[in-house]
């Protein structure tokens, strides 16, 4: 028994890391040309080739002008209705919680080509605009939901604690259930810079031949010159998530951020 | 002079009447507990009193002033809720010194008067503790030091000691005594354990489906309860029901039991129809099949049920023939603990002792 569970855990772990391991070889394959895997030598060629590709860095800046506005709005926004769901009853609460929820069983090219036509419709022509206003139909859920947790494992006898000991709503909300949801609400702002960054259906849409994300570049990339600067790409987002993740568990703590233990805090 | 008064206090949630016209004030440096089983309305009426629920009608008046319209921060009550409710994120010092800020005492004085407080609790050098690397008492104790830093004019706590074990439970109801008499704290204790309501209050108030059943002192609870539900919420007792009475003779009568023998107790005034007569456990005796009784004493034969010695008393559980089960409880070391399980015996007990409802 115990056997076959540790197979099934093996396979998984495998089928979920093989596909990294070969990114991040490829990428520093020595062939000049898109050669069967593996590398016969190693080299930096398609590092270098990378940091040329100016396609791709006009992509990577937008994408993270991008996902940084959809954060920070989405966090605020999100958190905000959080906090008004949080002190709803169960029934409102499961309700508005599924509807906010909701974007995110549409694909995401519906959503990319129902808002293309909105906001030509609306006249709104600046496509980081139409970027960011895009991203946030699909980082506000996360936002919400993190916020959500984080607030809901915070124990209402806490507020009322602080409302006894003179403290009114807001100074409350500010001392207690704040510092103790900030954890759900700083993974939830990962989340939503995750998506955002990754996101490629919506973006499409909402792109033009100036402005574009990073996915959007790489699948133009992909397009015209078939080659290993995409593996490199790759492995350069890797680095920065690494970096990411660092930082987050220097600063809230990492188990936190997974949400393993929202309410310890 | 009444710190706390309730006029005609009553709140209803849709049809269901939580508290039920509620007038009651407290003196202050009183101790005065609120017991009733769950759904009673005792915690309706302490959220209406630090001002979390406001009341359909009737008035909260604390220091002579209405204070139903307050919010609960421009209120001055102190709460210790039921699981403490500290501040996980703050140290034991910042927990205790939260409040003061907000109640206007200046910040060069909070350290000293934090110290005050927390060594009024014996926790002196818990200072930079979080609330989870203490124990469950000590968090408990904190939590009282935080809702008397900002001297209240009323403190409540709700189900102070529910969370704690039965040991625990003991030493700290003692201290939880000392530390509110000495700061002459106004307290409320709402519980739903007869034990810790008698003993931590001066006074008790028995609620039941939101009204006041009964306010008296511990002793009056106990001994001279106002109706069948104090008699059985406060204190274990054995029922008989019984018929009409006959033959009065000295203030006592007899009442015809169920069981066919007629019990002597005392006579209740403007008695009509049947009633229910109550013996407390500790106030039967336990005799041999063949040991005499006192001459005036209520005597049954029963059977020996279970036989439990714990430490200082021993519960003997009897089957009354024809009649119920009934609980005696003798002191450990007399001799009327030596029965086996199925021997036959009487048990006896004094008129004086049979409560009438």
């Amino acid at each position: 028994m115990t056997l076959v569970v540790g197979l099934i855990f093996l396979l998984t772990a495998v089928f979920l890391i093989l596909p990294v391991v070969t990114t991040v070889l490829m990428a520093f394959d020595s062939r000049d040309y898109l050669g069967p895997f593996p590398p016969q030598g190693l080299s930096l060629q398609w590092f270098d080739k990378l940091w040329d590709e100016q396609y791709l860095w006009a992509g990577f800046y937008t994408s993270l002008i991008v996902a940084s506005a959809a954060t920070l709005i989405s966090s605020i926004v999100g958190t905000l209705a959080a906090v008004a769901m949080s002190r709803m009853t169960g029934a409102a609460r499961d309700v508005l919680s599924s509807l906010f929820l909701s974007p995110l069983i549409v694909p995401g090219v519906i959503i990319g080509f129902a808002l293309l036509m909105l906001f030509s419709a609306l006249g709104i022509g600046s496509p980081l605009t139409r970027l960011i206003a895009g991203h946030l139909v699909i980082t506000i859920p996360y936002s919400i939901r993190m916020a959500l947790i984080g607030l809901l494992g915070v124990k209402s006898s806490l507020r009322e604690a602080a409302l006894s000991l003179g403290a009114n709503e807001i100074q409350a909300f500010l001392t207690i259930n704040f510092p103790l949801a900030k954890s759900s609400i700083a993974a939830g702002a990962v989340f939503a810079f995750a998506f955002s960054l990754d996101d490629l259906a919506i973006s499409l849409f909402l792109s033009d031949f100036n402005t574009f994300t990073l996915p959007v570049a790489l699948v133009g990339l992909l397009r015209s010159s078939f080659d290993l600067t995409i593996a490199a790409a790759a492995v350069g987002l890797m680095g920065v998530t690494l970096i990411l993740l660092l930082v987050l568990d220097r600063t809230v703590g990492l188990d936190r951020v997974v949400g393993l233990s929202v309410d310890k805090a | 002079m009444n710190v706390l008064e309730l006029k005609r206090v009553s709140k209803s949630y849709g049809s269901f009447l939580a508290v039920d016209d509620v007038s009651l004030t407290i003196e202050k440096g009183a101790i005065l507990s609120l017991l009733g089983p769950s759904g009673c309305g005792k915690t309706t009426t302490l959220r209406m009193i630090a001002g979390f629920t406001a009341p359909n009608s009737g008035s909260v008046i604390i220091n002579g002033s209405d204070v139903g319209h307050l919010k609960p921060y421009d209120r001055n009550v102190g709460l210790v809720f039921q699981d403490y409710a500290l501040f996980p994120h703050m140290t034991v010092f910042q927990n205790v010194a939260y409040g003061m800020k907000y109640r206007g005492i200046a910040a060069s004085e909070i350290p000293a008067r934090v110290a005050r407080m927390l060594g009024l609790v014996r926790l002196g050098s818990m200072e930079g503790r979080y609330p989870r690397e203490l124990s469950g008492g000590q968090q408990q104790r904190v939590a009282l030091a935080r809702a008397l830093a900002t001297d209240p004019q009323v403190v409540l706590l709700d189900e102070p000691l529910s969370a704690l074990d039965a040991k625990l439970r003991l030493e700290l109801r003692l201290e939880l005594k000392e530390i509110l008499r000495s700061v002459e704290a106004t307290t409320i204790v709402v519980t739903h354990d007869q034990e810790e309501a008698l003993s931590l209050g001066d006074e008790v108030v028995v609620m039941r489906d939101g009204r006041i059943a009964q306010r008296g002192s511990p002793t009056a609870i106990y001994n001279d309860p106002a109706d069948r539900f104090v008699a059985e919420f406060v204190g274990r007792s054995n029922w008989f029901n019984a018929g009409n009475w006959r033959d009065a003779a000295n203030g006592f009568v007899n009442y015809e039991s169920v069981a066919g023998i007629s019990i002597c107790g005392q006579a209740k005034p403007n008695t009509s129809g049947k009633v229910d007569l109550c013996i407390r456990p500790e106030n039967i005796d336990v005799l041999a099949a063949g040991e005499p009784a006192t001459m005036d004493e209520n005597t049954m034969p029963g059977t020996v049920v279970d036989v439990a010695p714990l430490g200082a008393d021993v519960h003997i559980v009897i089957d009354i023939d024809h009649g119920p089960r009934v609980l005696a409880i003798q002191k450990s070391g007399s001799q009327r603990t030596s029965f086996g399980v199925g021997q036959s015996v009487r048990i006896g007990f004094s008129p004086a002792d049979v409560l009438v409802f």
